[in-house]
C-alpha cells in the first residue's frame, strides 16, 4: 500500500490535484482512496458530483464511535474511497487534533484492512502548522509527501516551510519528500523559481501542470478535468504525474 | 444523568497503571506531564513509595512547551536522565495535554532510543483510561521487548503471577500470601509480575509451566505468553480456602492439558434470586474469584457487579452485571443484599443494607488501607453472619 500525502499553501490546488490523481488511478483499475484533511471536508466533492459527504468528525459528534467504518467511506462515481476528516466548529475546539482523531478512528474501524487501497492520499490542510496537521507524514502514515506550489512568491515560501518540517522531521522516520508539483499560475520565472526551491531541498519537480481553462471549467462542471477533458493539455499532465509515481514505486495500472 | 459523578470517587487512571505496573522493574518510567502531577502516580495511587526507590518521573511539561511543541527539552531531559541513572529501560507515557496536541510518543521514543542505546518503549495512555488499560498496556510491552527468547520449561510445576500492582491488592500481604499459597500446593513461583520480583525473574517467565492470572492488567500478557510460549493460563485470585484449592486443581489441570481456564467467571453460578443476593465491586477477576470463593467456601452465591470505568476487565457477560453510571449503580444497589465493596460505596446503599469493605486502592487510595485485609486463602467464615 502506498501512502502519499500533499501539502501546499491554502487555494493552490492540492484537492485539484489530488482529486485528478485519484481518478486516473482508479481509472487505471487501482484501489484508491482518497483522505480529505480539511475541516472545510471539501476535498473529495468532484467524485460526488459536488456534493459534500459526511465527515469522521460528523460521526464522532452525532454518534460517538457508534458507527460503521461503511458511514465513513463513500465510493465516488469514479471509483474513489472517499473519506473527510472534518473538524470543529469554525472558531472553537482544535482542527489539528480533529484530523488525529479522524485518522485513528478510519485506522480503528480497519480501514486500510477492509477496503485493501493500493494507494492511499492524503489531501492536507495548508501548512504543517501543528501536531495534528503532521498526522499524515508520520511513521505509518504516508511514505511521500509532494508539496503542491506555483511561482508566486507567497507559495514559494509556504512550499519552502513544509519542506523545511518534512526534513526537520526525516530524523524520525517520517515521510521522504517526493517532490514539487508545480501547479502554474503564469507568473514570470515561475518554473525556474520553483525549480530553485526544488533544488534547496535536494528534490525536484516531479510534475507540472499548466495554467489551464479546462480545469476551471470542470470545476464549475463538478467533475475533475480527466473526467470532464480527457483529452486536455492537463488531463495529460496529471496523467504523466500519476504514472511518473507509479513508476517509481513499481506499481503496475491494471487497465 | 450519565456520566456524572456525584458521590463516588474515580479509578485510577491509566498513566496510574503504567507507573505501578512497571515500579519494581528497574526502568525510567517518564510521565509527560506538568510539574506536580507526579504526587499523584508516585504517592497517592503508589504506597511503595516510601519503602523502595523506583525512578518515576514526570517531564515537567509547561504551557511554553504545548505551545511551541518542545519536543527536544523533553527528549534532552530523559537522555540527560538516563546517563545519570542507568535505567535498564525508557518508558515514555502521556498525560491528556500531550495527547490533545499530537505529540508523536513514538518518534521521542525513537529518538531517544538512538541517542542513549536504552530500551525505549512508549506506552499510548491518555490520563483518562482506567488504570486497567495503562497498567496492562504496560506489562504487554515490557514482555513483548524482553521476554521473547525461547526457554526451556522446568521440570517442577511452576507459575507466574501475573498481573499484581498494589492498585488492586494494595501491600497489605495480600501477593505474599498468593505465592505462599502457591508454593504450598507444590508450584514453584518463577515470577509475580510486577510485585515482589526482579527484572531477572520476570524476564525469565517463559520456562513456567501455566501462568496465574490475578488481574485484568495481566490478561493480555497472558495471552502474549501463551502464544509465544505456549503456557497456559488460569483466571481467578486464589480466595477463599475451597476456592483457593479449586484454582490449584485448574492449574493442575492447565499444566496438563495445555488448555485455559477462565476459572473466576465460569466457576460459580449465577444467583437463582439475583435480587438481594449479595453483590462484590472490585476489579473483575478479583471480584468473580470472591463470588467464587463465596460459593464455595460458604455456599452462597453473589452478584459480580461491574463499574462502567472497569468494562475493559474481563467480566461474565451474561451474568454480571455492568453499572454504566452512578444513578444506574445506585438503583442496581437499592436491589442487592450484602454490598460487599470500597467503603466509598456505602454511601449508596441505605443504611438498612448490610455492608463489608473491601478497600480498592484503585478507587480510594490509601484512605481505608489498614482495614484491608487479607482473604487470600484464609477462611471466609466471619462473613457468614453478615450475608444469611
Amino acid at each position: 500500500m502506498l501512502k502519499i500525502a500533499f501539502y501546499g499553501k491554502g487555494g493552490i490546488g492540492k484537492s485539484t490535484t489530488v482529486s485528478n490523481l485519484a481518478a486516473i488511478f482508479a481509472k487505471m483499475g487501482l484501489t484508491v482512496m482518497q483522505i480529505g484533511c480539511d475541516p472545510k471536508a471539501d476535498s473529495t466533492s468532484v467524485h460526488h458530483g459536488g456534493k459534500r459527504i459526511v465527515t469522521v468528525l460528523d460521526l464522532i459528534r452525532k454518534y460517538n464511535d457508534d458507527f460503521s467504518l461503511e458511514d465513513m467511506v463513500f465510493r465516488g462515481e469514479d471509483n474513489v474511497l472517499c473519506v473527510e476528516a472534518g473538524g470543529p466548529v469554525p472558531g472553537m475546539g482544535c482542527a489539528g487534533r480533529g484530523i488525529i482523531a479522524a485518522l485513528e478512528k478510519l485506522e480503528q474501524k480497519g480501514a486500510y484492512e477492509v477496503y485493501k487501497p493500493q494507494i492511499v492520499l492524503y489531501d492536507v490542510l495548508g501548512d504543517v502548522v501543528c501536531g495534528g496537521f503532521s498526522m499524515p507524514m508520520r511513521k505509518g502514515y504516508a511514505h511521500e509527501v509532494y508539496i503542491v506550489t506555483s511561482g508566486e512568491k507567497m507559495s514559494i515560501y509556504a512550499a519552502g516551510n513544509i519542506a523545511m518540517a518534512v526534513d526537520l522531521f526525516r530524523k524520525r522516520s517520517y515521510a521522504e519528500l517526493g517532490g514539487f508539483i508545480l501547479n502554474c499560475r503564469d507568473v514570470p520565472d515561475e518554473e525556474k523559481n520553483v525549480k530553485v526551491l526544488a533544488e534547496d531541498f535536494h528534490s525536484s519537480i516531479a510534475g507540472k501542470i499548466g495554467r489551464s481553462r479546462e480545469i476551471q471549467e470542470a470545476e464549475r462542471l463538478n467533475k475533475c478535468v480527466c473526467g470532464a477533458f480527457p483529452d486536455s493539455p492537463a488531463a495529460k499532465e496529471y496523467t504523466l504525474l500519476a504514472e511518473n509515481i507509479l513508476k517509481k514505486w513499481g506499481i503496475k495500472a491494471k487497465c | 444523568m450519565k456520566q456524572t459523578t456525584r458521590t463516588l470517587s474515580i479509578y485510577s487512571s491509566d498513566t496510574a497503571g503504567t507507573a505501578s505496573m512497571l515500579y519494581e522493574l528497574g526502568g525510567m518510567t517518564v510521565i509527560h506531564d506538568a510539574s506536580g502531577c507526579n504526587s499523584t502516580y508516585s504517592t497517592h495511587d503508589e504506597p511503595r513509595w516510601y519503602q523502595m526507590d523506583s525512578m518515576i518521573y514526570i517531564s515537567g511539561l509547561t504551557e511554553t512547551d504545548v505551545i511551541l511543541g518542545n519536543d527536544e527539552r523533553l527528549i534532552e531531559d530523559v537522555c540527560k536522565a538516563a546517563k545519570e541513572l542507568s535505567p535498564r529501560f525508557i518508558t515514555l507515557a502521556a498525560s491528556p495535554m500531550p495527547v490533545m496536541t499530537g505529540t508523536d510518543l513514538d518518534a521521542i521514543a525513537d529518538e531517544i532510543r538512538a541517542r542513549t542505546l536504552l530500551p525505549v518503549f512508549p506506552i499510548h495512555t491518555n490520563g483518562m483510561n482506567s488504570y486497567l488499560k495503562g497498567a496492562s498496556d504496560s506489562l504487554l510491552a515490557f514482555l513483548q521487548y524482553f521476554c521473547k527468547e525461547n526457554v526451556e520449561k522446568t521440570v517442577r510445576p511452576s507459575v507466574n503471577i501475573i498481573g499484581a500492582t498494589p492498585l488492586d491488592f494494595s501491600i497489605n500481604g495480600t501477593v505474599e500470601s498468593i505465592r505462599k499459597f502457591l508454593m504450598e500446593e507444590g508450584f514453584d513461583v518463577i515470577s509475580c509480575m510486577s510485585m515482589g520480583s526482579s527484572f531477572e525473574e520476570i524476564i525469565s517467565a517463559g520456562k513456567a509451566q501455566v501462568n496465574l492470572v490475578i488481574s485484568s492488567c495481566g490478561l493480555a500478557a497472558a495471552k502474549y505468553l501463551f502464544r509465544q510460549f505456549h503456557t497456559p493460563f488460569v483466571t481467578g485470585v486464589p480466595l477463599g480456602k475451597r476456592y483457593a484449592g479449586h484454582l490449584a486443581q485448574e492449574l493442575r489441570k492447565a499444566i496438563k492439558n495445555g488448555e485455559n481456564s477462565f476459572s473466576c467467571l465460569y466457576d460459580r453460578s449465577i444467583p437463582q434470586e439475583r435480587e438481594n443476593a449479595p453483590a462484590v465491586i472490585h476489579e473483575s477477576i478479583f471480584a468473580s474469584s470472591l463470588a467464587c470463593a463465596l460459593e464455595k467456601d460458604l455456599s452462597i452465591p453473589a452478584n459480580v457487579i461491574v463499574p462502567e470505568e472497569l468494562q475493559i476487565s474481563l467480566y461474565r457477560k451474561d451474568a454480571d452485571i455492568v453499572a454504566e453510571c452512578e444513578d444506574s449503580l445506585r438503583e442496581i444497589l437499592t436491589h442487592t443484599g450484602t454490598l460487599i465493596a470500597d467503603p466509598f460505596y456505602q454511601a449508596l446503599i441505605s443504611e438498612n443494607q448490610s455492608f463489608i469493605p473491601l478497600p480498592h486502592e484503585a478507587f480510594s487510595g490509601r484512605c481505608f488501607r489498614r482495614a484491608n485485609k487479607v482473604l487470600a486463602a484464609r477462611d471466609l467464615s466471619q462473613w457468614r453472619d453478615i450475608l444469611c
